[in-house]
């Protein structure tokens, strides 16, 4: 997009040396990429390591005796070897927990960057709830987890599910509605911080125009800050996606998902770190899509109203 | 004014996005201390001419000389110029007096210095009150006479000015006008003020440059681009209501000439010569501006003849002291002005003529003027 | 100057504020719709447990004591007991010190990394989504990665004797400090990307009107940056560092996988300590009482850190 091109030219221009040019950020960027890389290829070499080698010393980068197994078991393929076995009974294959992860998270994810957008679009232009609202609804991350999962457990299975007939231990909705609700607070700040940065006049010259101030928040606002929600959406996605102990607190058979399901790779003897492994690489596939998918929407072209070119 | 070489050149200017051209083949001469305009619709391109002659864009092709330097790679820190944009891009976490110094803080200049000149250029743009009051918080019009003054605090070569009263409505915007008008003929600094609005150009400028996708259409000053429009685009887009325009055959009968449209025929004898030495083809296109449109009676009082040409009112608008009717003539509709006293009505018949002094006519196929 | 056009500037800033009242009355049902669900949640979610929290830690209570509404009320004795044990101070601090340590590590080279991805350049947006990856694993990975990965015959040590000699190899987790770098070098591993992300998305979404008015004023790229660009960006920074350092507080699964809070309880976080008071010794009234004093602390903590977000009326 022309703005984009702008931009890029523009701050590129300001930021960057004579010295600093696109070789030279290639091969920054490339270093730390594979310094970052390093932990990921350890534990892609171990989830096609047969267990004797997953401690083994001297540590090899590359299997001595690379196995599919770690990989199949998650998917109840063939017949695994060995001491693999005892543990295959004991978990699921990963279908179920995929799949209920592919459905709580993303719906969390969206309900709770609409509403957290919505909201802090109030707090940013309106000043709704003055200081202390917004503050308030921090508190849903100040809290230690571990102290919180007790008294919600009660909550969920004996308050609700006595005084209001609501069942929501173990369920789906059971879980979108606690991860929105944690989350949001974080779609709140974050959009706040985005919108904050947006000068009003904008707004305010297509409210004095006439507007209705629904649809100057979704077509005027909205497109500004598209890169904060894109940046947004992901982060809270993750956070979905990979929760754990709330996940483990409330699920048991029904609604478990990803996480919970690779904690569950493990018998008397020890931890599968192989399954574990795999399983883990496996996961951060949709992540990392989802990651690749809005990397052109985390540059906004962003340039006060309108561009006559 | 000595005739030397001008304050800024620019010589055979293009400028591409991503294949989609914005200016393309610009050549411009702008003179030392005159206040220069970039008239033209939005997407013609002046914008980006003037992000160019900052420095903000790069021309693609071409070349641009500030004071016979060519700097086509000079970076706008090292072009002493100004730029005042649409939005004015304050510093809006910053106060007023902070933006105000900027300029000078980057050049270090003393704090006593500084605090002098920012304390006097407030009192000037009458922003004294406001100096602790930051950016995000004032009114349009504060906005943008801080914007203006940060920019001249640096003494510039030449001031460049976006569109900068587009945000601010009209009837403050013609007392702000005639601010700018007079702070640069108070200052003596070269201006280059771009807008969409012809009438704010007209005003403004003492040359107005008429663009359209990208090129030049015309380079003269107001008077002239009233009176003698040297395209079609430019004789329709300065003037308001616009000119009018009525497709018309040449033809020749003896040592006559006469432009004819269905039963009406305007003879053009004079200009015969001329006609013929620059139109290819026959078709020309008769332009007439509503205020140059009479009334029979009228026309003949003046002693003006030529083709009284029978319409039909199709609509009255009243203006502040005039009006506009709505003629149809056929089955096109032209624009005529006539004084608010007039007593025309929908659906009246009756006869106009086009001041034969008046008339213009451009080679439709060019799109250039004749006369 | 014309007095038409500079009526004492206040008058138009007085005119503007108060056509924007109006406005904002006439929209108070529009600012309800747009806070009403984020309230309706989280009153949902909190209240309850909120009040049971509270209530155990005005209680003295373990579930082998049998029925918690029987259990008698002591007040604040468990507030006293938690601020005069050894052990939660050793934790808070501890806890404080991977968080300013992880989180300033991963601002500074999320900073660095988002400026430097600021222009364009080869294969960009592949290296973006590996930089970014660290973050999409879950938690529980990244720990026994770590774990692995400097156990003592792991890779870490076989390349520290590779490059340095056999006596260069250390006992990851059986030295505190070592232990400690362990955990801190997971975490700012797995959550620098945030930052990362964050101010990258952030510099993105930053007008570029006022950089290039900046530049037509003759500011070089350093001064464009310090003066102009580092104080719009401000408020992002600000809320990412809040949330992660709050984030980070909370630091847990790590600690669980990697080193369990050893060597010994050396590198025990506050939430591995409550969660071993609450489910390991079954001391939820005591778990509970803290669980609330870390709140409170925290809550402190972030609202002076907010303060320079907030509105005034000017």
């Amino acid at each position: 997009m022309q703005t984009e091109t702008n931009k890029g030219v523009t701050t590129a221009r300001i930021v960057e040396t004579r010295k600093l040019g696109p070789a030279l950020r290639f091969v920054l960027a490339l270093i730390v990429a594979i310094i970052v890389l390093l932990p990921v290829i350890w534990i892609l070499s171990i989830s096609f390591k047969p267990v004797e080698e997953w401690k083994a010393d001297p540590p090899t980068l590359l299997p001595r005796r690379p196995i599919l197994d770690n990989y199949k078991i998650l998917f109840r393929i063939g017949n695994p070897v060995g001491t693999v076995r005892e543990m295959v009974s004991s978990a699921e294959p990963v279908n179920r927990a995929f799949l209920n992860s592919l459905i709580i998270a993303p719906i969390s994810t969206v309900a709770s960057v609409l509403i957290g957008f919505c909201a802090a679009y109030a707090v940013s232009r309106y000043q709704v709830g003055g200081n202390f609202m917004p503050f308030f609804t921090l508190t849903t991350r100040m809290f230690p987890p571990a102290a919180f999962a007790v008294p919600l457990l009660f909550y969920y299975s004996w308050i609700l599910r006595n005084y209001l007939k609501i069942d929501l231990y173990d369920t789906h909705l059971g879980l979108i509605l606690m991860y929105t609700g944690f989350t949001v607070a974080f779609s709140l700040w974050m959009m706040k911080g985005f919108i904050d940065a947006v000068p009003r006049h904008v707004e305010e010259a297509a409210i004095l125009d006439g507007a209705s101030p629904w649809r100057v928040l979704f077509t005027i606002t909205l497109p500004l800050v598209k890169g904060g929600l894109f940046a947004t959406t992901l982060f809270v996605f993750i956070l979905n996606w990979t929760e754990f102990l709330l996940a483990l607190e409330f699920t048991s058979r029904e609604a478990i998902t990803v996480p919970v399901q690779i904690s569950r790779y493990a018998t008397a003897v020890g931890e599968f770190y192989g399954p574990k492994a795999a399983l883990g690489i496996i996961a951060s596939i949709p992540v990392v899509i989802a990651g690749y998918l809005i990397q052109r929407h985390l540059v906004t072209g962003f340039t006060f109203g309108m561009v006559r070119e | 004014m000595s005739e030397e070489r001008p304050l800024i050149l620019l010589r055979g200017l293009r400028k591409e996005f991503n294949g989609l051209v914005a200016v393309e083949g610009l050549d411009l001469e702008i003179k030392e201390g005159e206040f220069i305009c970039f008239l033209g619709p939005s997407g013609c391109g002046k914008t980006t001419t003037l992000r160019m002659i900052a420095g903000l864009e790069t021309p693609t092709a071409g070349d641009i000389f500030l004071r016979g330097k060519r700097i086509n790679d000079l970076p706008p820190q090292q072009r002493q110029v100004g730029f005042v944009f649409q939005n004015y891009a304050l510093f809006w976490h910053a106060t007023v007096y902070d933006n105000l110094a900027f300029g000078l803080r980057v050049r270090e200049v003393s704090k006593e210095e500084i605090d002098r000149r920012v304390r006097e250029t407030a009192a000037r743009f009458e922003l004294e009150p406001l100096l602790e009051t930051r950016a995000s918080r004032l009114s349009l019009s504060a906005m943008q006479r801080v914007a203006l003054g940060r920019t001249l605090l640096t003494e510039p070569n030449v001031l460049l000015l976006d569109e900068p009263l587009n945000n601010i409505r009209p009837g403050l915007r013609e007392v702000m006008r005639a601010e700018l008008k007079r702070l640069q003929q108070q200052l003596g600094r070269t201006m280059i003020y771009v807008t969409h609005d012809q009438e704010e150009a007209m005003t403004l400028g003492d040359r107005i440059l008429v663009m359209n996708m990208g090129r030049a259409e015309q380079l003269a000053s107001p008077r002239q681009i009233y009176h003698r429009p040297e395209t079609l685009f430019v004789a329709g887009f300065i003037g308001r209501p616009p000119m009018n325009f009525l497709e018309t055959q040449y033809r020749v009968e003896g040592d006559r000439a006469f432009l004819e449209r269905g039963n009406l025929r305007w003879e053009v004898s004079e200009k015969r010569s001329i006609i013929e030495e620059k139109v290819k083809g026959n078709r020309i296109v008769l332009g007439i501006r509503p205020e140059h449109i009479l009334p029979v009676a009228e026309a003949r009082e003046k002693g003006l003849t030529g083709q009284a040409v029978p319409v039909t009112v199709d609509l009255v608008q009243p203006l502040a002291r005039k009006k506009i009717v709505d003629l149809k003539v056929g089955d096109k509709v032209i624009k005529m002005l006539v004084p608010g006293t007039s007593s025309l009505a929908k659906g009246e018949e009756l006869e106009v003529i086009f001041d034969p002094r008046k008339m213009h006519l451009f080679d439709q196929k060019t799109e250039r003027a004749i006369v | 100057m014309a007095d038409l056009v500079h009526k004492p500037s206040q008058a138009n800033a007085t005119i503007r504020v108060s056509r924007l009242a109006r406005i904002i009355n006439k929209e108070t049902n529009f600012q309800i719709a747009l806070v009403a669900p984020l309230q309706l949640l989280l009153w949902f979610l909190l209240i309850v447990p909120t009040i049971v929290v509270l209530y155990l830690s005005i209680i003295a209570w373990q579930p082998i004591l049998g029925d918690w509404t029987k259990a008698p009320i002591v007040w604040l004795k468990n507030y006293g007991d938690v601020l005069s044990d050894r052990v939660f101070w050793a934790a808070l601090g501890r806890t404080v010190a991977v968080v300013t340590i992880a989180v300033s590590l991963e601002f500074i080279i999320g900073l660095g990394l988002a400026l430097l991805f600021r222009g364009d350049f080869l294969a960009k947006r592949i290296l973006t989504s590996v930089i970014l990856y660290p973050m999409m694993l879950p938690w529980v990975v990244v720990g026994f990665t770590f774990y692995l990965l400097f156990l003592p015959q792991g890779p870490v040590n076989y390349l520290l004797r590779q490059a340095l000699g056999p006596g260069a190899a250390v006992s990851w987790f059986k030295e505190p400090l070592l232990a400690f770098s362990t955990i801190v070098l997971a975490d700012v591993w797995q959550w620098m990307p945030f930052m990362f992300l964050i101010l990258y998305s952030g510099l993105g979404a930053l007008p570029r009107e006022p950089v290039e008015a900046a530049m037509t004023l003759g500011a070089n790229r350093w001064h464009i940056f310090r003066h102009v660009i580092l104080p719009m960006l401000k408020p992002i920074i600000i809320i990412a560092l809040v949330i992660r350092a709050l984030e980070a507080f909370k630091i847990f699964d790590l600690i669980f996988i990697m080193t369990d809070g050893g060597p010994g309880t050396s590198t025990e976080s506050i939430s591995l300590y409550i969660y071993r008071l609450s489910f390991e010794y079954q001391r939820l009234s005591y778990a509970a009482a803290m669980a609330v004093l870390i709140l409170l602390l925290v809550t402190v903590i972030t609202r002076i850190a907010i303060r320079p977000l907030e509105y005034h009326q000017e």
